[in-house]
């Protein structure tokens, strides 16, 4: 990345805390919260005097989005290439899968809390909700534009139908399943705190909730800043991923 | 000179949306060890179908197709290796890991593997392209890939479909002399086709030209002429008279029908 580009960011960013600090102050610090009421909020957060029990409700999130990502990886993958390598089922299926994902998945929460309970059971079927979509989706996609010749050049050269999945279609499909992998965290993630924040006793959505409902807005905004910063990492994290499965194939 | 291939009366319909479609009618051909035997034709007339056949990509409907005296059933790597018109090299894949891939799908351990590929890369006229990827090479460099990866596993038969076809005329005419080399050399049997009637008379022993579908073989001519052959020639210019008034009717048949 240029120097250039840095410098322009770190002034839109600079900018852009000068305008809420100055936004703020001028109208309502309570309700806008300007940052320089956040960075002690943070602090009192971080070291545990605001939500002595944070380590324990992010633990919980952190759990909770774990296990609705490997499910909705498990499911995405396992339902994507069944789908994909079916020819009719998977022409059958497919326009219901994205029929079903153009529903706003939030309709489908307070069935869940019915089924799961307001514990964390529905907050990871919630983020597993949202995270497999994307997954199963990005198999079907990624299949469909695997070059048929490459199939075809490899059949030749005597490739079996195991060495023409891991040498022709996974990497010719990696670039698509790796971005409806990435896109699947970033839904489970969304999908277990926003479940959290719709109804629960536990986790960081639940204490995001406390602050607002008891009008802690400066506890609140650091809140979510932390919630923030769980989002990039996860992000980061797959990103690295990408990296390594680019290294992979080639 | 042995008898090496032989295609015994083999016939194929394709079923298509839009119906049957006859393919191939009847086609009997027989190739002897170490022959460049072109196979020439109107567009659609099946002459991909019996490269499909000796390769074992698609089995007749009737017929037999025999490599050595055994039936082809399916991909046999060992004996035939195939140049495909679309190239279709693994776009993930350097020229190198590109021209290894057969070895690669038959255990060759990676430093072996590489050296061979890496051996091939100089004749190619690869040799500073090792760690290219295919987007970054031109048309004929990616042809030259992908026949590189046919010769790596090393086989006595060399299947090409148009090999040459998308590429333009000088570099055809290169890539033809360069081919010409190869086979003298290694002293493989290539099985060409072509629509190119200049091709198959500068590089074949023997051209066999196709009739318009349902594709039957229309005429066999053996060119008993000395490499290089010059396109000049009483002889070449008198055969290429020849092969043309064979084929024109084929073709103006597959025009009309098209």
């Amino acid at each position: 990345m240029s120097v250039t580009v840095v410098a322009i960011r770190m002034l839109l960013l600079i900018g852009l805390l000068l305008a809420w600090e100055v936004g703020a102050r001028l109208a309502n610090p309570l309700l806008y919260v300007p940052p320089t009421a956040v960075v002690p909020a943070v602090r009192e957060l971080l070291a545990l005097r605001s939500y002595p029990d944070l380590p324990a409700h992010l633990g919980l999130t952190v759990r909770e989005i774990a296990l609705a990502y490997a499910l909705a990886v498990g499911a995405g993958l396992g339902i994507g290439f069944l789908l994909a390598m079916n020819r009719t089922f998977g022409r059958a299926w497919g326009p219901i899968l994205a029929a079903l994902y153009a529903v706003p998945a939030v309709v489908w929460y307070p069935s869940l809390m019915l089924f799961f309970g307001l514990d964390a059971a529905s907050k990871i079927a919630f983020g597993f909700l949202l995270g497999f979509f994307p997954i199963a989706l990005a198999v079907l996609a990624g299949i469909r534009q695997v070059n048929p010749q490459l199939v075809t050049v490899a059949t030749a050269f005597g490739a079996r139908p195991a060495a023409i999945f891991v040498k022709v279609l996974l990497p010719a499909m990696l670039f698509t399943l790796v971005g409806g992998l990435r896109t699947g965290l970033a839904l489970s993630v969304v999908g277990v705190i926003v479940g959290e924040i719709l109804g629960s006793r536990a986790g960081l959505g639940s204490l995001i909730n406390h602050a607002y409902g008891l009008f802690r807005t400066a506890d609140y905004v650091a809140l979510v800043l932390l919630t923030l910063v769980l989002v990039v990492a996860s992000d980061a994290g797959a990103s690295l991923l990408e990296r390594r499965a680019r290294r992979w194939t080639a | 000179m042995t008898q090496l291939i032989a295609i015994e009366r083999v016939a194929k319909r394709y079923l298509t949306s839009s119906g049957a479609v006859d393919a191939l009618a009847d086609v009997s051909l027989s190739v002897g060890d170490g022959e460049f035997c072109t196979i020439i034709g109107p567009s659609g007339c099946g002459k991909s179908t019996v490269l499909g056949m000796l390769g074992g990509l698609v089995q007749p409907d009737t017929g037999r197709v025999l490599i050595a005296g055994e039936a082809v059933t399916g991909p046999d790597p060992a004996r035939v290796a195939t140049v495909f018109q679309d190239p279709g090299l693994f776009p993930w894949r350097t020229a190198l890991d590109n021209v290894a891939f057969g070895l690669e799908l038959q255990g060759v351990p990676r430093e072996r593997r590489r050296r061979i590929a890496g051996d091939l890369l100089g004749p190619l006229g690869l040799k500073d392209f090792a760690a290219k990827y295919p987007r970054e090479l031109s048309g004929g460099m990616r042809q030259r890939v992908a026949i590189g990866r046919a010769l790596a596993i090393d086989t006595r038969i060399l299947l090409m479909d148009e090999p040459f076809g998308a590429l333009d005329e000088q570099t055809r005419m290169l890539m033809g002399d360069w081919l010409l080399d190869i086979w003298r050399r290694t002293s493989k049997t290539v099985i060409f086709v072509t629509h190119s009637l200049q091709e198959a008379l500068a590089l074949s022993t023997r051209v066999v030209v196709m009739t318009a579908r349902p594709g039957r073989v229309k005429t066999v001519l053996p060119l008993d002429l000395p490499y290089p052959r010059s396109m000049e020639s009483v002889e070449v210019v008198s055969l290429r008279a020849k092969l043309w008034h064979e084929i024109r009717r084929e073709s103006l048949r597959a025009m009309s029908e098209a």
